[in-house]
């Protein structure tokens, strides 16, 4: 089953939601998360079954989907699952989840834009972190590899 | 007849250095490095790859994939672990070794670091003990190391430093706004300071240029080449010399001896095929997990324990370092952006602590990459996510401030190197095992340390400090030595104190495996000093 890129979205954004600079998703940390879970099985099924388990969650608490719920009450939700004070049954821990996913967002947001996330580098100019190396090495065709 | 005067295993700190020293003196030297030579693109940028944060890979090896180590965890607990993982201990496996990713910290060990046993007393259950060198032995080796790698720094501004007959090569490092608020704290406290001394060019030298302060050092190639490994000093110097034989990508199996306990050369992997090359003589430089598993793995019927094991030696005082320290936010921005970052250092509570055995060396830490301030330095009282976790990550990263300091390990005898009976790797050699940790001595300086590191902060105007304790386990990774000690007793160490294994006349190791100890320092200018100074007399110009 594929991630639920609106539920994914809606999450992440909660995790780093925008102000006067953008969420996470704006910012480029979906892409950074659908990249990288294509090639790591293992956080891709957490990840996968974590948001069933934030849907069914959302479901059951207010009646309705996750990205149709308040920026309140989806941090309600959020909550619930990051101290596992879950209602519902869920396949997969929902701490380890939450942490899964608050990880994968913050490196979608603060590490290179090589990886697929930090667009812009508009997470390094929000916190003040400019990257001095050349776009190129310096020594690029006369470093002396040997 | 030989093909070869000396073989040289692995390319890192100590073994770049040794297959130079041979190669200058006229011997016929092979080097067998089971990494690649791998140019600044390859190394390449990528923040959660790399040797300060591994999350899903490494930058300069081993693969992923067929290399695998086991983990024993303090609680008993086995694990095969992959190389990006942390109960690995990896440290870079390609030409350079460890020096082509560092940051390059030139520490040379104190005086009293030869000598902890006889200044503290053995603590119970620990295997401290004195080098059978003293810092005047090795001193001529540092200012080589320092002179022929590229050291810059300051020589007259460590007050606590042993003597010194030469001064740095290169100017210090430029100041930064963090060495100001640090410096005003430390005079506050009574203490001296000074600029930590680096294997990077300030200056152009070596016809390279000048590190360019792009800020991304630890963990990552430098793109100026400006900062100084073996893979752009010694080890081009060593091939230079038409003398010395790189071979990459070669995974030694095994050190060969004949019928007696001579050694007569080695037997490796290389593009699949098993090879035999022999010398008069072996030099394992391998790093400390490594060539403690290529001894124990060498194990033949003439020495079925392994080689310079018949007192169950090899592998045991595995150590490293612990990394004390705190963060604090300052009242205002403190960042210029400038590379490396570390500015200022003091070597005040290295020794000299009441009721504590030996200290660290405490300096502000490099350019803290922003994956790494948000991984590694959360206070536990700032939400985790939502807006007042973005708010602080904008309102601190400018004005934080990191000081840490590598804690002098206190060995113990059961973190140890062993080989596993069932886990091999690619090419069907036994895995290194790891077990045990540190003694617990080195926790408690470590807990010492970071209240000085937090104390300093707090004199220097820091609106918030934070630090988390320490906990026992294991220490072995960049820094990992201590598994084939020095000594002059074959039943308590490994090697003699010219790196000899005890018992092979030909076998020698140079790298991090030697140290009885390991300083309140980072070890790589020790590990060059004394493959320096050891390869000099196994060339017979000491």
């Amino acid at each position: 089953m594929p991630i639920p890129e609106d539920t994914l979205r809606a999450a992440i954004d909660r995790i780093i939601p925008a102000d006067d600079f953008p969420g996470a998703w704006d910012a480029g940390a979906g892409e950074y998360i659908l990249r990288l879970l294509t090639g790591e099985l293992q956080l891709s099924q957490i990840v996968e079954s974590g948001l069933k388990g934030l849907e069914s969650e959302a479901l059951h608490c207010f009646a309705r989907s996750f990205i149709s719920l308040s920026p309140g009450e989806q941090d309600e939700v959020l909550t619930r699952i990051s101290t596992g004070d879950v209602r519902t049954t869920w396949n997969t821990s929902p701490r380890q989840f939450f942490d899964t996913l608050l990880n994968l967002t913050n490196e979608g947001y603060y590490s290179d834009p090589g990886s697929g996330g930090n667009r812009n580098e508009i997470g390094w100019r929000m916190i003040g972190y400019e990257t001095r190396v050349p776009a190129r090495g310096a020594a690029h065709g006369r470093e002396n590899v040997l | 007849m030989s093909q070869y005067d000396a073989i040289v295993i692995g390319a890192g700190a100590g073994g770049g250095v040794a297959a130079y020293v041979l190669a200058e003196a006229g011997k016929h030297v092979l080097v067998l490095e089971r990494g690649r030579r791998l140019a600044y693109d390859e190394v390449g940028r990528d923040q959660l790859r790399n040797h300060r944060l591994s999350l899903y890979g490494h930058n300069t090896g081993p693969e992923l994939d067929g290399n695998p180590r086991v983990f024993v965890d303090p609680g008993g607990a086995v694990q095969v672990v992959r190389p990006h993982e942390g109960p690995y201990h990896n440290n870079a496996m390609t030409v350079g070794g460890g020096t082509r990713v560092y940051g390059g910290m030139a520490w040379r060990y104190m005086p009293q670091d030869f000598r902890m046993a006889s200044l503290y007393g053995i603590p119970e259950g620990s295997s401290l003990a004195d080098w059978p060198i003293t810092y005047d032995d090795l001193e001529p080796y540092y200012e080589r190391a320092e002179w022929e790698i590229g050291v810059a720094g300051d020589g007259k501004g460590n007050h606590f430093q042993g003597p010194r007959r030469r001064d740095y090569p290169m100017p210090p490092l430029a100041t930064n706004p963090q060495r100001l608020l640090l410096g005003a704290g430390a005079a506050r406290l009574g203490f001296s300071t000074f600029t930590p001394p680096i294997l990077v060019n300030t200056v152009p030298r070596d016809g390279r240029d000048a590190c360019i302060q792009c800020g991304m050092c630890v963990g990552f190639a430098c793109p100026s080449d400006g900062k100084n490994g073996t893979q752009n000093t010694v080890v081009p110097r060593a091939l230079a010399t038409g003398r010395c034989e790189l071979i990459e990508s070669a995974m030694v199996e095994k050190v060969l001896t004949d019928a007696g306990s001579n050694v007569t050369g080695v037997s490796y992997f290389v593009a699949g095929q098993r090879k035999i090359a022999t010398a008069k003589a072996v030099i394992s430089s391998s790093g400390a997990i490594e060539s403690a598993r290529l001894l124990l793995n060498s194990a033949n019927e003439m020495h079925p324990r392994g080689l310079g094991n018949d007192y169950d030696r090899v592998g045991r005082n595995l150590q490293g370092h612990y990394y004390p320290g705190a963060l604090a936010i300052m009242p205002e921005p403190c960042h210029d952006g400038c590379g490396p970052g570390i500015s200022i250092a003091t070597c005040q509570y290295n020794h000299g602590n009441p009721g504590i055995i030996g200290g660290a060396m405490l300096c502000n830490e490099f350019i803290k990459l922003p994956i790494i301030y948000q991984k590694r330095a959360w206070p536990a009282d700032v939400p985790k996510w939502g807006l007042s976790a973005k708010r602080f990550m904008r309102d601190t990263y400018t004005r934080s401030v990191h000081v840490q300091g590598p804690v002098q390990d206190i060995p113990n005898p059961e973190a140890r190197v062993t080989v596993d009976r069932e886990v091999k790797d690619k090419w069907g050699i036994p895995v290194a095992r790891l077990s045990g940790t540190t003694h617990p001595e080195t926790l408690r300086t470590s807990e010492f340390m970071r209240g000085k590191a937090e104390e300093w902060l707090r004199a220097s105007g820091a609106s918030k400090v934070w630090s988390e304790p320490g906990r026992l386990q294991l220490s072995a990774a960049q820094h990992q030595a201590g598994t084939c000690r020095m000594g002059l007793d074959p039943r308590t160490s490994v090697t003699d104190s010219w790196g000899r294994v005890h018992g092979h006349d030909n076998l020698f190791v140079m790298d991090g495996s030697l140290h009885v100890t390991n300083g309140g320092f980072n070890p790589v200018l020790t590990i060059m000093a004394l493959a320096f100074r050891n390869a000099a007399h196994l060339a017979g110009t000491h």
